[in-house]
C-alpha cells in the first residue's frame, strides 16, 4: 500500500500553495497521506495539512529550526520517513526542497526526480514529466529499483481541493543536536513586492528594457491597479533594480499565472523556461525581432516608458466600466 | 587551499535542440562547460585569489570531447584535470555521477568542493547534494556570496526561499554557486598557452575502483524513457504603429478574451 509523506513548505509561518496542491493530487488518488512540518512556532499548521488530506502530521517544532537548515531539516525528514514507513517522499521545487531533497535521496541510498510538472501515479510505479534543457525538451523519468520514491513538484502543477477540517494525528520529531559545522547565522529577507508570484493570477515583469529605477516605478501603478505579483528577469536583479526573489526563470521562480506581462523582456530561453506556462503572454518590447514575440499571444512594439502609462490607463478605464 | 570543481560538458542548449523517435537528434549538436560549471571553476579562482593561493583540480565524466571541456578550465586558470573515460559510466544518473565523485574524492582531502548547482542539460540539481551527502560533508548551496574564506571557517550568503541566509561552514564543504555569484572569464592568451603545460589525467572506472554495475544503465536509479519536445507556443498578434493606438486596441482584444476579461478587468 502506498504511504505518501509531504514535506510541507512555509512562508511566513504559513503552509504555502504548492504544497496544498500535491496534498490535494494525493487526496485526489486516494492515497494514504502524511506530511512532515518543520520550523519554529509552526504546530498550528498541522491542522491546515490535516484538511488538505494528511491524516499524520509529523512535527519539529523548535526555535532552531526557525531558519532553513540543511542538516537539522534532513535529519528530522529521515526520521518521519521511519516512522511513517513512507513508500513515497514528495517535496516542492522551492529553493529548500531544492536543497533537500538530493540530501535525503542519497542518505537513503536511492535517487530522485526534482522539478516534475506531470505525474503520473499508479501505485509504486511513478512516471515522471522533468522540464530540461531550458524547458526546451521534457525527460519522461521513471524509477528504477523498488525503493522509496522521492521527488519534487513544480508549484502550480495541481489544483487545490476544498480543505475539510479534520482533527490531526501529531507525531513529534526528535529535535536533531546543532550541527555546528554549517550555521544559519541570520536571514536577510528581502521584500517582495505586491503578492507571492507563484501564486498570483497575474504577473508584471520588467527586463532591462525597463532602463532603471525610474522605469520600475513607472510599472508600478499597473502592478497594484491589477494586484498583480511584480517579477523581474535575471538582468534586471544583477543590475540592482529588483530583488532577486523577484526574478522569474529558469534558476529564479517558475510561475504559472493566467496572465504574464513581459515589459522590456527580450524573451531569452533561461527567463521562458520559468513563464512560458502561462497561459496568456502580453509583451511589451522596443525591438520587433525580440524572441518574445515568438511565444507572445499579444505583442506591442513599442517604447514601454510611452505604453506602460497608456496601457495602466485604458486598463483602468475598461475595469471600471465593466463593474 | 585544495580546491576541486566537478565539471560537465553538455550541449549547448541554446542550438538545434530537436527531438525525434523520443531522442535528441545528434546533427548539428555543439558542446560546452555546463554554464553553472563555468562559474564553479571562475568560483575557485576567485577563492584561490582571496585566500592568496591554493590549487585548482577539476574532474568531468564522459567520451573523448571531454577534454576540450577541461582544456578551456585549465585556460581559465585551472592546475590539473582528471578525465574519467570509459563506456559502461553511459546512461548515468545524478545518482551514478555523485556515487562516482564520491570514490574518487575520497582520501583525497579537498578543501572545498565546488560544483555547478545544476547541469544545463538535465536541470536535475541534485549531484552535488548527493555527492556532500555521501562524504558526510556540510553543503551551501546556491551560493549567493562570498564573505570570508579560512581554512577552517568561512562565511557564505545562499540565496533561499526567503532571502539571503548567511551561514558560518567549517571545511571541508561542498559548495554549488547561483547564477550571479561570478562572471565567468574568457581564457586569456596566456591561459590558452599554459594549458599545454598542465596536466590532463586520463581513467577508467577501475582505474578509480568503481565498479561498472553501480553506474550507468546497470546501476542507474532514475531512466529517462524518453524525451518529449513541448509544442512550440505560437506567437500570436503583433501590433506596430503609434503607441497610443495600438495600446488601445490590444486593452479592447484583451477585453474580448476570455482569460483577459476574467483576469484584468474583474
Amino acid at each position: 500500500m502506498e504511504k505518501i509523506l509531504i514535506v510541507a513548505e512555509l512562508k511566513n509561518d504559513e503552509v504555502k500553495k504548492p504544497t496544498l496542491e500535491i496534498l490535494s493530487y494525493a487526496k485526489g488518488l486516494g492515497l494514504d497521506t502524511s506530511a512532515v512540518l518543520i520550523g519554529s512556532g509552526i504546530e498550528d499548521q498541522a491542522e491546515v495539512l490535516a484538511g488538505y488530506g494528511a491524516h499524520t502530521i509529523y512535527v519539529a517544532d523548535d526555535p532552531s529550526l526557525r531558519l532553513h537548515n540543511t542538516f537539522a531539516y534532513t535529519e528530522i525528514i529521515h526520521e518521519a520517513v521511519s516512522q511513517s514507513n513512507a513508500t513515497q517522499l514528495w517535496f516542492t521545487a522551492s529553493e529548500s526542497g531544492a536543497d533537500l531533497m538530493p540530501r535525503i535521496a542519497a542518505r537513503m541510498g536511492v535517487g530522485a526526480v526534482s522539478d516534475i510538472t506531470k505525474l503520473r501515479v499508479e501505485g509504486h510505479a511513478i512516471t515522471a514529466h522533468h522540464p530540461a534543457m531550458s524547458s526546451k525538451v521534457i525527460q519522461e523519468c521513471v524509477f528504477e529499483k523498488d525503493e522509496i520514491r522521492v521527488l519534487s513538484i513544480r508549484g502550480g502543477s495541481f489544483e487545490i481541493s476544498e480543505a475539510e477540517t479534520v482533527t490531526p494525528n501529531i507525531e513529534k520529531v526528535p529535535i536533531p543536536k546543532k550541527d555546528i559545522r554549517a550555521i544559519v547565522q541570520d536571514i536577510v529577507t528581502e521584500s517582495t513586492e505586491g503578492i507571492d508570484l507563484t501564486e498570483a493570477k497575474v504577473v508584471v515583469s520588467v527586463g532591462r528594457g525597463v532602463k532603471g529605477e525610474e522605469g520600475i516605478e513607472l510599472v508600478r501603478p499597473l502592478v497594484n491597479l491589477l494586484g498583480a505579483g511584480y517579477g523581474a528577469t535575471r538582468g534586471a536583479c544583477d543590475s540592482g533594480w529588483m530583488p532577486y526573489a523577484a526574478q522569474v526563470g529558469q534558476t529564479g521562480k517558475k510561475v504559472t499565472p493566467e496572465i504574464y506581462i513581459a515589459l522590456g523582456i527580450s524573451g531569452a530561453i533561461q527567463h521562458l523556461a520559468g513563464m512560458i506556462g502561462s497561459k496568456l503572454i502580453l509583451a511589451v518590447n522596443s525591438d520587433p525581432e525580440a524572441p518574445i514575440f515568438n511565444v507572445a499571444d499579444y505583442g506591442i512594439v513599442g517604447d514601454l516608458y510611452k505604453v506602460v502609462p497608456i496601457l495602466t490607463e485604458e486598463i483602468g478605464k475598461t475595469k471600471s466600466k465593466s463593474v | 587551499m585544495k580546491i576541486v570543481v566537478l565539471i560537465k560538458q553538455v550541449v549547448d542548449v541554446e542550438l538545434n535542440i530537436r527531438v525525434m523517435n523520443d531522442a535528441l537528434v545528434e546533427d548539428g549538436l555543439t558542446y560546452v562547460i555546463s554554464n553553472w560549471d563555468e562559474i564553479a571553476i571562475e568560483t575557485a579562482i576567485q577563492i584561490v585569489e582571496l585566500v592568496g593561493g591554493g590549487s585548482i583540480t577539476l574532474i568531468s565524466i564522459g567520451p573523448d570531447r571531454v577534454q576540450d571541456a577541461l582544456r578551456r578550465g585549465l585556460a581559465m586558470g585551472a592546475d590539473r584535470a582528471i578525465h574519467v573515460l570509459d563506456a559502461a559510466f553511459d546512461g548515468s544518473d545524478s545518482f551514478a555521477y555523485a556515487k562516482t565523485f564520491a570514490k574518487m574524492l575520497e582520501n583525497q582531502d579537498y578543501d572545498i568542493i565546488l560544483g555547478g548547482k545544476q547541469a544545463q542539460d538535465t536541470d536535475a540539481g541534485l549531484t552535488m547534494s548527493m555527492l556532500a551527502e555521501f562524504m558526510n560533508l556540510p553543503q551551501v548551496t546556491n551560493v549567493s556570496k562570498v564573505v570570508s574564506v579560512d581554512k577552517d571557517k568561512c562565511t557564505f550568503h545562499r540565496r533561499g526561499d526567503l532571502g539571503n541566509e548567511v551561514i558560518e561552514l567549517s571545511l571541508p564543504a561542498v559548495l554549488t554557486p547561483n547564477d550571479s555569484l561570478f562572471e565567468p572569464r574568457m581564457p586569456s592568451l596566456r591561459g590558452l598557452m599554459m594549458v599545454k603545460k598542465k596536466p590532463i589525467e586520463t581513467v577508467s572506472l577501475s582505474d578509480i575502483g568503481v565498479d561498472p554495475s553501480l553506474v550507468g544503465k546497470t546501476g542507474r536509479m532514475i531512466t529517462v524513457n524518453r524525451l518529449i519536445q513541448p509544442e512550440d507556443r505560437k506567437g500570436g498578434q503583433v501590433f506596430e504603429g503609434e503607441e497610443e493606438e495600438i495600446t488601445k486596441q490590444v486593452v479592447k482584444l484583451l477585453a474580448e478574451n476570455e482569460i483577459g476579461k476574467e483576469s484584468l478587468f474583474t
